[in-house]
């Protein structure tokens, strides 16, 4: 598939994300956004790895909102001493996560199967300023290099201090904060090196510039693009009605099926 | 091909010049390596001459310079890359695409040359440099030889006639630096004209049609290969400056101050295996470390040097201390005394400001106690990141490639402190530099492919190598 309609589906996937609220709407959501990932050749530990960040991200986010929901009306779940668990802010919670969790999903499969340099391409033919496009590309060529860069230094750290467990929680955040000066000054030598190889390579922002491979977009790339798009389009188009219609600015009988539709579906 | 007259550069809020009146000519087909102390502006030249400075930089610029025909600084990018190619150090950071063939082609997508031209010479190129791997690759996993012959051929592509090269030799073994100056020869023979920034002269000595010295921002001496004799200026003015003449009778072995006696570390089976890799990067070894010991590990680049040292300091051994091969991974105070002092602090050493002094005396940098770390020169950086490891006082250190980007002398003199230092302890280093596992090292270890091919003193170990005798 042509890295412009990866990134324009990305991009419908943002905006489905947004328009849907109900748990069960984003749960399908979530699994569908899932299906690229999982299409990819991840190895067991990297997909350990994403499943458990996956998972902090849901709990933390169900937890928090189960603790401090504030809105009206609310039901407790159980209580625990002082210590109210919310029913609504589980759903809550668990709707915000799960949206998270969709984008995350589909943002990981563009990146993790589209080369970095594609990726580039496709953003300055999507007519995305140069610069903007230039530094997106970098930043993700170069997040697993400083991801093995910040483990060494707090390896060479570790080997030079006591482990991490005999500190307080201040001192250890202090000294995670210090870690990154090394890597910040390494990515700034990285940074320069890299704009000098890029001007020595006759690189100009401006100038003509030939590919030797060609983006090449096919008619299934238009196909997916419609399907999705239309997709994408009604349902953002039904929230938008719904909105109208909960805020009192517009209420058109003749929709009251899709009203209550979007109130019990989406 | 090269003319630079009166070529001056000052670094904003320097007081000096870096660079300062070098003229300097090259014709096409000549290889010219241009060596001097680190320091001295060599590199700072080099970026001179490929217009990096003019554009990049925000100093002031001296005299003139032109690059086959053009000056670099003035030219548009897509125009220069048809004329000179640069090569900086560091080859992994100047790696921009995520295949070998799009990595190569990039020079090419920028100077507009057709994709089929291009689909064509990419292989070609790669053929040249000595590098037909699967095109498709990513250059990541290449190793540091590999990526250097990588980034030469992609400063080629374009087809330019010039091509400058800094410190392309620094983190080669000495197959892979005898390989790829052999390629530069041929380059040179078939017109291009070469100029090298290179600290490991010996290695070069011999294919090179002319010898540039500099020496504090100026020219200092220069000598054509037809003129180059053990009587001419030129020898002298490398050994005045530090750097040893290629010829010069190899330096004694370093005494050990006492016999290696007493076991310190003892490491049964040191192995290791990356996720999905079809064969160990190293192969069960096991391993003993005496008091007064210092191991040189040797072999080519890949062998499993680094992962060597990085299995025996992820035993979590408090006793064992290492310092990475990129030393400003080691950095992360904000002053080098804060740097020396982390350690015997987090061991609760009452003797931190005696401990400070005292390392910091042993590496030479008592002047740099109130500096950034991250603001000194990268040859400092290295002896800070040595010194902040020694302060912890290690039962054993371990050094990933100390001779990278460093002159002879600096690691001449960090490698006595050491020696001094680690009386009573035991350091292992990592070197390509067979002269520095011969001087430095009193025990040797020679692994290939991940597996460990000889151990023994030195002298059995190198003696035994296919490729001993061959300058570092």
């Amino acid at each position: 598939m042509d890295p412009r309609a990866r990134i324009l589906l990305v991009l419908f996937a943002g905006l489905l994300g947004l328009a849907l609220e109900r748990p069960l709407a984003l749960l399908i959501f979530a699994l569908a956004m899932a299906l690229p990932f999982m299409g990819l050749s991840i190895n067991k530990r990297e997909l350990a790895r994403a499943g458990l960040a996956l998972l902090s991200v849901i709990w933390g986010t169900v937890l928090s909102q189960a603790l401090f929901y504030s809105a009206e009306p609310r039901t407790p779940l159980f209580v625990l001493g002082p210590v109210v668990f919310w029913r609504e802010g589980v759903l809550w919670g668990l709707a915000q996560s799960l949206r998270l969790v969709g984008l995350l999903l589909v943002g990981l499969a563009l990146v993790r199967s589209t080369p970095v340099d594609r990726l580039y391409l496709a953003l300055v033919r999507l007519r995305l300023p140069f610069a903007v496009a230039l530094m997106a590309a970098t930043a993700l060529r170069f997040l697993p290099v400083i991801g093995e860069e910040l483990r060494l230094v707090r390896a060479a750290r570790a080997a030079r201090g006591r482990p991490i467990w005999a500190r307080s929680p201040l001192a250890w955040v202090r000294l995670e904060l210090r870690l990154l000066a090394p890597v910040v000054a390494r990515s700034w030598r990285r940074a320069s090196a890299l704009a000098e190889s890029l001007d020595a390579r006759g690189f100009d922002p401006v100038g003509p510039r030939g590919t030797l491979r060609p983006l090449v977009w096919r008619w299934t790339d238009s196909l997916l693009l419609v399907l999705s798009g239309t997709l994408t389009a009604a349902i953002v188009l039904a929230r938008l009605l719904y909105l109208l219609y909960t805020s009192e600015a517009l209420y058109i009988p003749a929709l009251r099926p899709l009203y209550a539709a979007v109130r019990a579906w989406m | 091909m090269i003319r630079a007259r009166g070529l001056g550069y000052r670094f904003p809020g320097a007081d000096h010049l870096a660079v300062q009146d070098v003229d300097l000519q090259l014709q096409a087909g000549e290889l010219c390596l241009l060596t001097g102390p680190t320091g001295c502006g060599k590199s700072t030249l080099l970026r001179l001459l490929a217009g990096l400075l003019q554009r990049h930089g925000s100093g002031e610029v001296q005299g003139e310079a032109s690059v086959a025909g053009v000056d670099p600084g003035r030219t548009p990018p897509s125009e220069r890359v048809r004329r000179l190619g640069f090569v900086g150090q560091e080859p992994s950071d100047q790696l921009i695409a995520g295949s070998l063939e799009d990595e190569v082609a990039f020079a090419m997508e920028s100077a507009g040359i057709p994709a089929e031209r291009m689909r064509a010479r990419v292989p070609e190129l790669l053929r040249r440099v000595g590098l037909e791997l699967d095109l498709g690759r990513d250059p990541r996993t290449l190793s540091g030889g590999q990526c250097q012959r990588l980034v030469v051929a992609a400063a080629l592509s374009a087809g330019a006639p010039v091509l400058l090269l800094d410190e392309p030799l620094a983190m080669l073994d000495p197959l892979g630096a005898r390989e790829l100056i052999a390629r530069l020869r041929q380059l040179a023979d078939e017109g291009t004209a070469v100029l090298m920034v290179e600290h490991r002269v010996a290695a070069c000595w011999e294919a090179a049609d002319r010898v540039l010295v500099m020496a504090e921002g100026r020219l200092v001496g220069q000598a054509t290969r037809a003129e180059l004799r053990p009587d001419h200026a030129v020898i002298g003015t490398l050994a005045a400056l530090g750097i040893r003449p290629p010829g010069a009778a190899a330096l004694d072995p370093i005494p050990t101050p006492s016999p290696p006696d007493g076991v310190l570390r003892s490491f049964p089976e040191l192995s290791w295996r990356y996720p999905g890799a079809a064969r160990p990067a190293l192969a069960p070894l096991s391993l003993e470390l005496r008091a007064g010991e210092r191991l040189a590990v040797c072999g080519p680049n890949g062998s499993g040097k680094s992962t060597l040292l990085h299995r025996l300091a992820a035993t979590a051994d408090p006793g064992i201390v290492a310092v990475p091969q990129d030393p400003d991974l080691s950095l992360f105070c904000s002053s080098v005394w804060e740097e020396l002092a982390y350690g015997p602090q987090e061991r609760r050493s009452g003797e931190v400001e005696r401990t400070v002094r005292r390392v910091a005396r042993a590496l030479s940098i008592e002047e740099l106690l109130d500096r950034a770390p991250q603001a000194l020169s990268r040859g400092q950086r290295l002896r800070v990141a040595v010194a902040a490891a020694l302060a912890c006082g290690p039962r054993v250190l371990l050094l990933d490639e100390p001779t990278a980007g460093q002159d002879h002398d600096q690691v001449e003199a960090m490698m006595t402190a050491l020696t001094e230092e680690l009386r009573e302890g035991a350091l292992v280093f990592a070197t390509h530099d067979l002269e520095l596992a011969r001087r430095f090292g009193n025990r040797a270890l020679r692994l290939r492919d991940g597996l460990c091919e000889q151990r023994g003193t030195p002298d059995e170990v190198l003696s035994g190598s296919p490729r001993a005798g061959e300058p570092g």
